[in-house]
């Protein structure tokens, strides 16, 4: 998945060992913090990169509750950045707001793709 | 010798052509005939049909949701894999019964039984594959319907004569708020050992009971039910452009339906049994160039609609072949000739027996007699027509004309005319 939709992660390697995933998790909070995207009202999964064909797929499948907040969320970023300073602080998107909720369409949509090139590039073996 | 064998011959087909035996598989009824054609077919029937919708159009969208992603495979899947098979998959509506059905070459049961199967135990309903694939089709269905007369017009006749249960339309209203999560509940509630029957044609019954009963195994058993129906009536008007000016005279009637019915409809139909031919009914004679009359005969579980589709280029011509379509099922109730009475049990008899050669009719015929618990033969639907006689075709004439009739008239209502106008 390093060129795929959700970019590069370990994350998959190191939740398996418990007690490498004890010493990385306060690093990874930590680093979500500082990347200052709450700070701007976001979540993760809006800064997936939205211009490919499987995002933009993922993208129509959200409920029309998550399209509004999303785009509610991307509007209120972008007037912020205007004005060149984060939101007020109680608009800080909170750690356990931060869900990704576009991920799992994602997921979906990257097998649904891969599944298509399998069927399509099949080889039939007649018995 | 030879006429010997030749009875033998026949013996063995009307024995192979209906479904003689009905296996309790693991609480699924299953039905196989198997009369060595090249390719088998295997139909799940439910009641699932729209007269058990909760929902306007909630039968609809379940039957276009079949094939769609199932735990086992997903919608391209299911499609890839059986292209590879070279197999039909198909699902279809009636006010009664959801069929799905699977078309394949023999040998690969074990793939499509899972198909079906898995559709019945253990499908999705995603929301996307709804927006994506399913709505879609339903509104073209539903829309396609609009634009053709004949359908609107039997569609309102349900709606007027059965008001609710058998009159709930097939199709899904053009702007409706059903979600996946009402198909989901609706396919949960029907979908369950009791309200469906397995029918296999060219297929093997051991072979079919033995791949049944792995699939159905953890389905639960309930019945859906749906209150008796009861015959209304009434007289409606729908404003249309498309052509051609339709108008359908119809009556109901409850309770099993009655051979006697299917007799009249038979000698009433102006089909000719010779192509272009005008046949020997009493309407085909009278009615205008530009005009058709149609009989229709729709037998459902506990009633049944009997009605004359009357469809022409103009509504004068209309209004003629109505007057005396009307008319001969008048002269109808004061009796029939015994020559005439022959010809339409001869008739009737045989579009039930040809409808009963086919794949189709063999399943769609039999198959709810199976789900009733009927006796599910050729032979018990082709007795059925002995009983007929003269007087009781007149009097179930009699008896239709004395109840309210069901008037649908679609197209330009200002000139199609009213039922009194046609002497009803």
């Amino acid at each position: 998945m390093l060129f795929g939709p959700l970019g590069p992660s370990l994350a998959p390697y190191i939740k398996p060992s418990r007690s490498l995933y004890k010493w990385i998790k306060p690093i990874a909070d930590w680093y979500a913090n500082a990347a200052g995207y709450r700070k701007y009202g976001f979540k993760y999964d809006d800064l997936l990169v939205e211009e490919r064909p499987d995002v933009q797929r993922a993208l129509l499948r959200l409920s029309p509750h998550e399209k509004y907040d999303r785009a509610f969320r991307l509007k209120r970023a972008s007037q912020a950045s205007v004005q060149h300073a984060p939101l007020p602080r109680e608009e800080w998107t909170k750690a356990a707001e931060d869900t990704r909720y576009l991920r799992t369409h994602v997921l979906d949509v990257v097998k649904e793709n891969n599944e298509r090139t399998m069927w399509d590039t099949i080889v039939i073996e007649r018995k | 010798m030879l006429p010997a064998r030749a009875s033998t011959l026949r013996n063995f087909h009307r024995v192979a052509r209906s479904f003689a035996t009905v296996a309790d598989t693991a609480g699924v009824r299953v039905a196989s005939v198997d009369h060595g054609q090249p390719t088998s077919s295997v139909t799940i029937l439910v009641k699932a049909g729209s007269r058990f919708q909760p929902k306007a159009g909630l039968a609809h969208s379940l039957k276009n949701f079949a094939f769609k992603s199932t735990a086992k495979r997903s919608a391209l899947g299911i499609v890839r894999e059986s292209e590879l098979y070279g197999g039909v998959l198909s699902s279809n509506l009636t006010r009664e019964h959801l069929a799905l059905t699977a078309e394949f070459m023999r040998g690969d049961e074990q793939f499509f039984v899972d198909v079906l199967s898995s559709f019945i135990t253990s499908a999705k309903y995603t929301r996307h594959e709804y927006e994506e694939y399913v709505r879609p089709l339903v509104k073209a269905e539903a829309e396609a319907a609009v634009f053709d007369p004949s359908t609107q017009a039997i569609e309102h006749a349900h709606a007027l004569a059965f008001r609710s249960g058998l009159g709930s339309s097939l199709f899904a209203p053009t702007h409706n708020t059903i979600t996946v999560e009402d198909i989901k509940l609706y396919a949960t509630s029907v979908f369950t050992k009791d309200n469906l029957v397995v029918l296999g044609t060219g297929i093997d019954q051991t072979t079919l009971s033995k791949l049944v009963e792995r699939a159905f195994a953890s389905t639960s058993s309930a019945t859906s039910s749906s209150q008796a129906s009861k015959y209304y009536g009434g007289e409606t008007r729908v404003e249309s452009l498309s052509s051609p000016q339709t108008v359908f005279i119809g009556f109901g009637t409850t309770g099993a339906p009655s051979a006697d019915v299917a007799a009249l409809a038979a000698h009433l139909s102006p089909t000719p049994s010779v192509k272009w031919s005008q046949g020997t009914s009493p309407i085909a004679a009278s009615i205008p160039k530009d005009s058709s009359v149609q009989t229709i005969h729709l037998p459902y579980s506990d009633a049944t609609l009997f009605g004359l589709l009357v469809q022409g280029a103009t509504p004068a011509s209309v209004k003629e072949a109505g007057k005396v379509a009307v008319q001969a099922l008048k002269s109808a109730t004061s009796g029939i000739k015994a020559e005439e009475l022959q010809r339409a049990v001869a008739k009737a008899k045989f579009s039930t027996a040809t409808n009963l050669d086919g794949r189709f009719g063999l399943v769609s015929v039999l198959g709810p007699k199976i789900l009733g618990g009927a006796d599910a033969s050729v032979e018990t639907s082709l007795s059925s027509f002995n009983g007929v006689s003269a007087s009781s075709v007149s009097k179930t004439a009699s008896t239709m004309l004395s109840g309210k009739p069901t008037f649908v008239a679609v197209g330009e209502i200002g000139s199609l005319p009213h039922a009194d106008e046609l002497g009803l």
